[in-house]
């Protein structure tokens, strides 16, 4: 009888333990990520920008260019080429925009005009307020 | 009976209805399209090149580009030469845009289409600048190679092929400069064929490391030591940078292993718990 | 509290008679062995893949530009998605494993025999239902091995003649493997599957309580030679209750199960993910070797090695329908396998054949 009793408390035991290793991750599992440091968004002049000219610029770690756009306004895009990565380069000549590793080529929308990227660049969300710009 | 015929026709019904304007959009967008590019069954350049009618330099030349870093890229025969890969008879034509070999002059723009930030430093380099000035300086292929194109490595320098034109004096200063970094992207390779095998796709660690390699590479066909040499500093802490995140996820991934292990003696205790109990008579 | 609660459950529903007459007074035959856990074990492993399954579908995206990420995402970003992804594909594997071992045993000590034909077609169905299971679930990863062995399977009805290429196009939702056949795999996979299931296990299970479990063929006279002429339900009164006895077996079988699933996790996490397995699917690529689940092998296997494909097809359908309706085709009645040289001779044959072919089928 001792020994019986002794099984089934260890067994109580084991499967408790056994419950809240899941419940656990469980709650994990479902719980969302912490609330993201709020990525402070960049201000930057006017002046800084001028028609026809792009400035680049490090958003929340991300590389990227705000572009004045001659009657289109400004625009703020990642420079994160959507094919392998690497940066790609504001063309103010062609008002294009060009990544060196494999020649893709993207309009000043961030749309795909040639080569292998096979997304568009991502857009950053851009407001001017007076005499600056934010950027986030 | 009525109620299951009603409730049928109502399941099936109503999403055809309110469906039927869409279907068109459906079919083209999700129905045909294969999600990773058009696909390109016939090749006339490969179905003649490979064919016994050509001369068998030309034929090796299909051969040499199965084996390339390009073919395994999908990079074909007309992103480099132009053409067109689906007319075989006008696949040659200057109209379509066919360019045959290269001269050693045009090589540079030749390669440098795609290659475009390679080509800006190359022309600027002591290499592009031989080629202008004298025509047969050394191109891209003359260290590349042309069909059978393979991924670059620190051993495409080597005093065999340096010494064809200069001492490799100079070249083995530079490979020495190369040799830190790329000896780092090696040991990286490797930490990401272990995530492979760990059953993660290290998708951006992989790109991370393409693009410094690429922009060290880049920097390299300025072919100035003292260039690479000032930078290298930058490049080994993006290295490490990789590195660690690397590492961090081959952490991750001992943990997931021993909290497994946890679960699998819990599982196993009780079991031997069962079977002792099962073994204990009631009195 | 706790008393005033039973007791209101109790004057409700008669929650003492129904422990009493189905598990403390619930006897089983008294020389029943392990292997009769194994149906319990099968229920618990699916029971295991509805709630990892549920879980999965918190982060999983059925979407050809998304699936792979967000698979990858729930092996790397989220805490313990690894351990709910494992246990669902580990887990998908085993209870296949479980099925097969169950319909195993029961052939052997021919407990598929009258009155319980019904029972075994209601188990083989289940089985091909979990392995229906396994196969839409392998594609909704999205990697290289998920999308080429379903082009590879689903180009497989293309060898009947005239209604063949519809089928095909039926199972893909087009001429290739797109987005398209990622829904319907998954709308497979997660709602029409799940209730087929059930029903064939409600049914599987009304069965086993209505005609009683079996006994046994080991030292025990087999059931009345005579013809059926009447139901009745096979009670075993001189048998083990349930409880305690057969149940501590059945959780011990169950804990077997799971520790095997996390010594399998623990050791070896890659079992079921190849090199091509962390690859996300591309098209354009055709990998070296292409190959199925492993209980897919064998059936692959013969479909290679016959060199008319539709009778190929022939052949599995054949095979299939002897396997679903073997109950009617063996009408001996001895039960015991050990008695029946011949039938013995047949399963054993055929167990090697399935083994050779399956490991031939892998490379």
């Amino acid at each position: 009888m001792k020994r019986r009793s002794f099984l089934k408390a260890a067994l109580a035991f084991l499967g408790a333990t056994t419950a809240a290793s899941f419940v656990y991750p469980l709650f994990r599992f479902l719980v969302p990520p912490p609330r993201q440091k709020k990525v402070n968004s960049l201000v930057i002049a006017k002046r800084d920008v001028p028609l026809g000219d792009a400035k680049e610029i490090v958003f929340g770690g991300i590389p990227a260019i705000v572009v004045n756009r001659p009657g289109k306004g400004l625009i703020a895009l990642s420079r994160v080429c959507t094919h392998l990565g690497c940066l790609v380069q504001y063309d103010q000549e062609n008002k294009r925009l060009l990544c060196p590793c494999h020649a893709g080529v993207y309009d000043l929308e961030g749309n795909i005009v040639s080569g292998p990227p096979p997304k568009p660049l991502t857009k950053l969300p851009l407001k001017v307020e007076g005499e600056t710009i934010v950027i986030g | 009976m009525r109620y299951v015929v009603l409730s049928l026709l109502m399941i099936v019904g109503l999403p055809t209805l309110s469906s039927a304007g869409y279907q068109e959009d459906f079919a083209r967008e999700f129905l045909s399209k294969t999600w990773a590019g058009e696909r390109i069954e016939e090749n006339a350049c490969i179905d003649c090149h490979s064919s016994d009618q050509m001369k068998p330099e030309f034929r090796e030349i299909t051969d040499d580009w199965k084996k390339s870093w390009h073919a395994q890229n999908n990079i074909s025969c007309q992103d480099c030469h132009g053409g067109d890969p689906k007319d075989p008879s006008l696949s040659m034509t200057h109209q379509r845009g066919f360019v045959g070999t290269p001269s050693a002059r045009e090589i540079p723009q030749f390669c440098g289409k795609c290659h475009i930030g390679i080509l800006k430093n190359y022309l600027e380099s002591g290499h592009g600048k031989a080629l202008r000035a004298t025509g047969k300086g050394p191109h891209c292929a003359v260290c590349h190679g042309s069909h059978n194109i393979q991924r670059a490595t620190i051993d495409i320098i080597n005093e065999q092929r340096c010494s064809k034109c200069h001492t490799y004096e100079r070249a083995k200063v530079m490979k020495q400069a190369l040799f830190l970094v790329e000896k780092r992207a090696e040991d990286i390779e490797d930490g990401l064929k272990a995530l492979r095998r760990a059953g993660i796709y290290p998708a951006d660690q992989e790109r991370a490391l393409y693009n410094t390699l690429v922009e060290f590479r880049t920097l390299f066909h300025t072919v100035d030591v003292k260039l690479v040499n000032e930078r290298t500093g930058e490049f080994t802490l993006k290295m490490g940078a990789i590195e660690n995140n690397i590492q961090e996820t081959l952490d991750e991934l001992r943990t997931h292993r021993d909290f497994s292990a946890f679960l699998m003696s819990l599982f196993g205790g009780m079991g031997i718990l069962f079977f002792l109990l099962s073994r204990t008579p009631k009195q | 509290m706790w008393e005033r609660l039973t007791n209101w459950l109790e004057v409700r529903i008669g929650v003492d008679d129904l422990v009493r007459s189905q598990v403390t007074e619930y006897r089983v035959p008294k020389n029943i062995n392990i292997f009769y856990t194994l149906g319990f074990v099968a229920a618990v492993g699916y029971l295991i893949q509805v709630v990892t399954g549920i879980l999965l579908l918190v982060y999983y995206v059925p979407h050809p530009d998304h699936a792979f990420r967000s698979v990858q995402d729930i092996m790397v970003k989220v805490p313990f998605g690894w351990l709910f992804r494992q246990m669902h594909v580990m887990g998908s594997n085993l209870m296949i494993a479980a099925i097969l071992l169950h319909m195993l045993t029961v052939f052997a000590m021919g407990n598929y025999k009258r009155p319980r034909e019904l029972t075994w077609i209601g188990g083989a169905l289940l089985l091909f239902v979990a392995i229906a299971f396994g196969f839409s679930g392998y594609l909704l990863p999205w990697t290289q091995l998920s999308y080429w062995a379903t082009t590879v399977v689903t180009s497989i009805p293309t060898a009947v003649p005239v209604v063949g290429d519809f089928v095909a196009r039926l199972l893909r939702g087009g001429d290739q493997v797109t987005g398209a056949t990622l829904s319907r795999f998954f709308a497979f996979h997660v709602s029409i599957l799940p209730p087929l299931f059930l029903i064939l296990a409600g049914v599987h299970l009304f069965l086993i309580k209505r005609i009683g479990i079996s006994a046994t063929p080991f030292g025990l006279p087999a059931e009345e030679k005579r013809p059926w002429t009447e139901y009745h339900k096979k009670s075993h009164a001189d048998g083990y209750p349930y409880y305690p006895r057969f149940f501590q077996m059945d959780m011990l079988m169950v804990m077997v199960y799971l520790a095997v699933m996390f010594l399998l996790i623990t050791f070896l996490p890659n079992l079921f993910f190849p090199p091509d397995a962390t690859i996300p699917a591309n098209p354009l690529k055709t990998p070296a070797t292409i190959r199925p689940e492993w209980y897919l092998l064998a059936p692959y296997q013969l479909l290679k090695i016959i060199p008319n494909k539709f009778l190929g097809i022939l052949i599995q359908i054949v095979l299939f329908l002897l396997f679903l309706f073997w109950p009617f085709f063996d009408t001996e009645k001895e039960k015991n396998i050990m008695n029946r040289p011949m039938l013995r001779v047949l399963f054993i044959f055929g167990f090697i054949l399935w083994l050779i072919l399956m490991y031939w089928g892998r490379s």
